[in-house]
């Protein structure tokens, strides 16, 4: 067991320490929550994550550049709108297509975050706030007041999120999940293997340096606010097939709420560092903490949402401690057997000298 | 039986304030004011209905002014509520129609409105505290929406079984009344008996908020019958999570909703009452009190009447709920059944 802690590199172990947070949180509510832990709860949250998965995961690419993305929630918002609008129009069209509609919609939102970011140099809390007003004013007028309505949209649409693939006892793994976490799964992959995105990682930790190892910031940075509007098109999407009715209110907080979740998971809110997986553990974790307040008495309406943000803090706290301790002992494991193997290196040629 | 008796009652106050006032005051067509409609926010169905009916107010009575529609975003619906109430006092509007989503926060502005001269008329859900509204034209009798709501979730447990309320915000003033007023209701009549309001939980007007603490609901009382949510975001959520989930033969949904949003779930049985006033008319009769005010031709004295074109006659009375404030009551509800959704879905 400790040798398998020795051999994770340090972002495993965080993953790692926030599964045991995860642990911790399930059973706390375990014990005050009666009837709380059955197949149910999983099927609850993994049904409501997977959209908050997905944007959480574009919001950490932005945060890995050292920037972030307030407009994401304007993005899901009138992507879901425009999708919803385009297929009630024209029931024919396919799920391919739809879906590179939502991300080439999301895609062309980002673009107009990572020009002004990127080549005009304002900075990216400035950009999205101001772009997070506009897109959602830009869904006002396009909506005309009118609200995509579950009734006009296509069977499959609406029964995707929803299709069991596989069941396990109670436990369902639902496709718009099984979705979200392969796109997290891909991302993930992409991210710790290809070059071009460890330079999102250059750049997030030392601008400067980035630069001067040869790597184009500008291009990069623009890069990561499109795939992070591709990303929140998507769950634009899923966001449509999920709950059928939009209107211009849909997605209104995500942007706060993607925040919190890759932070959570432990992304680097200075840039540099920080995975996938974390943000998607985050999110879950954020779910879960959510979910399980309105299921404990203790706790009524009002004390939720403070409740909730000290959940949060302890939760990040716990995390930090915990991944610390692990990283720590590792640590001194790793100095002892140095020292012993120097130790036995002495020793071995101290009897060589006296043989 | 309460809801007639209710409805009974206003009608015999607005007939005894009729006969108190000196005379009916007939609206002179033809002056010119500009006006101001207000909503929560832009790009909400209901209130696009509540301009359609003032639009047709405004052209009716023939005023050669300007009606204004504007609001803020939804993600700016407070301070955007205030810097336009501001702004149209500055301009020299003759009336702002607000539907109030600030709370008393907006009462300064709508205040100094007042002395700047513009006439401030709440519709939909009123400053709370009454202070900087001149009259709050309500949509129905709030104490009878408790009646309503109660009423719908008897038919529907058939009498007896448990019942929880899905609600937009913590602190929605217009919801809580509702909410209260059903409380009382439930407890007032023996009729009533059978029904147990195990919770209320807040899904803060958002669909995925709303659809995940319906879900929650059905999880912590496994004996629930039915969701009552009186939001027409949160009665779609809860229904749309019903169904996904395949509870709709265990679990019914009601409230109050839109007959365009909630026609599939009323016709597949997930919810299969629930009700709803006219936003049109709320709009038409919110301009004629508005337009009757700026003019000068309503005074805003309490027992006042007037006639509202094609709805007929209204007087001005003191709010039951809001001691000190004044309202004009519209009413009455429609209550939306697999019979009449769909011609109104149209």
């Amino acid at each position: 067991m400790l040798g398998l802690v020795d051999r994770m590199s340090p972002q495993t172990l965080r993953i790692l320490a926030l599964v045991i947070v995860l642990g911790a949180v399930i059973l706390f509510f375990a014990a005050v929550v009666p009837n709380y832990l059955n197949g149910r709860l999983f099927n609850r949250v993994s049904s409501s994550v997977a959209i908050m998965a997905l944007i959480a995961t574009a919001q950490t690419l932005v945060i890995i550049t050292r920037n972030i993305d307030l407009s994401v929630g304007s993005t899901v918002g009138f992507v879901a709108f425009a999708t919803g609008s385009l297929v009630t129009n024209n029931p024919e069209i396919g799920p391919v297509i739809l879906v590179a509609y939502a991300m080439a919609l999301g895609a062309m939102f980002g673009a107009i975050n990572g020009v002004l970011v990127a080549f005009a140099k304002v900075p990216s809390i400035i950009v999205t706030l101001g772009t997070m007003a506009l897109f959602r004013s830009a869904l006002v007028e396009f909506s005309d007041s009118k609200s995509i309505s579950t009734a006009n949209l296509p069977e499959w649409l609406i029964s995707f999120p929803n299709t069991v693939l596989l069941q396990w006892g109670q436990l369902q793994f639902r496709a718009g999940f099984v979705a979200a976490v392969l796109v997290v799964i891909v991302v993930h992959i992409a991210l710790s293997r290809l070059r071009a995105a460890r330079k999102l990682y250059a750049i997030g930790s030392n601008p400067e340096a980035a630069e001067m190892a040869g790597i184009d910031t500008r291009k990069t940075v623009f890069v990561a606010f499109v795939l992070a509007g591709a990303l929140a098109g998507l769950a634009g999407f899923m966001f449509l097939a999920r709950f059928g009715t939009i209107t211009v209110v849909a997605g209104l907080g995500f942007e706060l709420k993607s925040v919190a979740a890759a932070v959570v998971g432990g992304v680097n809110i200075f840039g540099g560092s920080g995975t996938v997986i974390g943000a998607l553990i985050g999110a879950i974790l954020v779910d879960l903490i959510d979910t399980s307040l309105v299921r404990w008495q203790l706790v009524s309406e009002f004390w939720r949402e403070a409740v909730l943000g000290i959940l949060i803090l302890l939760a990040v706290a716990a995390d930090a401690l915990l991944n610390r301790r692990l990283v720590a002992a590792r640590q001194a494991r790793e100095h002892r057997r140095a020292e012993e193997r120097i130790a036995a290196e002495l020793a071995g040629r101290a009897k060589g000298q006296s043989a | 039986m309460t809801s007639r008796k209710t409805l009974g009652l206003t009608a015999a106050f607005m007939m005894g304030g009729a006969s108190i006032a000196s005379a009916q005051t007939t609206l002179e067509a033809g002056q010119e004011v500009d006006m101001v409609l207000l909503p929560k926010f832009l790009g909400i169905l209901v209130f696009d209905q509540a301009n359609e009916g003032a639009q047709e107010a405004h052209a009716e009575l023939g005023n050669p002014g300007e009606l204004l529609f504007v609001g803020p975003t939804p993600e700016n619906s407070v301070a955007g509520q205030i810097e336009i109430m501001t702004t149209s006092a500055t301009q020299g509007q003759g009336a702002v129609m607000l539907s109030n989503n600030a709370g008393d926060q907006i009462a300064p502005a709508a205040m100094a409105a007042q002395e700047a001269g513009t006439r401030v008329v709440t519709w939909d859900s009123p400053i709370p505290g009454g202070e900087g509204e001149d009259v709050f034209v309500a949509q129905v009798d709030f104490g009878s929406i408790g009646v309503v709501m109660a009423d719908m979730a008897h038919s529907i447990l058939g009498g007896e079984g448990q019942m929880a309320v899905l609600s937009a915000t913590p602190d929605a003033a217009n919801q809580n009344a509702w909410i209260a007023s059903m409380q009382e209701a439930l407890e007032g009549d023996a009729k009533y008996a059978g029904i147990e309001l195990v919770d209320i939980v807040y899904g803060d007007d958002q669909a995925e908020v709303s659809y995940n603490r319906a879900l929650s609901l059905v999880d912590q009382y496994p004996d629930l019958g039915v969701i009552m949510s009186p939001t027409t975001v949160g009665i779609q959520a809860a229904s749309k999570a019903m169904q996904d989930e395949g509870l709709c033969d265990q679990i019914k949904v009601s409230g109050l909703g839109l007959p365009s949003e909630m026609v599939s779930y009323t016709m597949n049985g997930c919810a299969p009452e629930f009700a709803l006033w006219d936003f049109r008319d709320l709009g038409y009769l919110t301009y004629y009190t508005a337009y009757g005010m700026a003019t000068g031709q309503l005074t805003g004295e309490l027992g006042e009447s007037f006639t509202a074109g094609r709805m007929g006659d209204y007087t001005i009375e003191e709010d039951p709920g809001r001691p000190g404030s004044k309202r004009i009551l519209m009413g009455p509800f429609t209550v939306y059944t697999a019979e009449n959704v769909e011609a109104a879905a149209q």
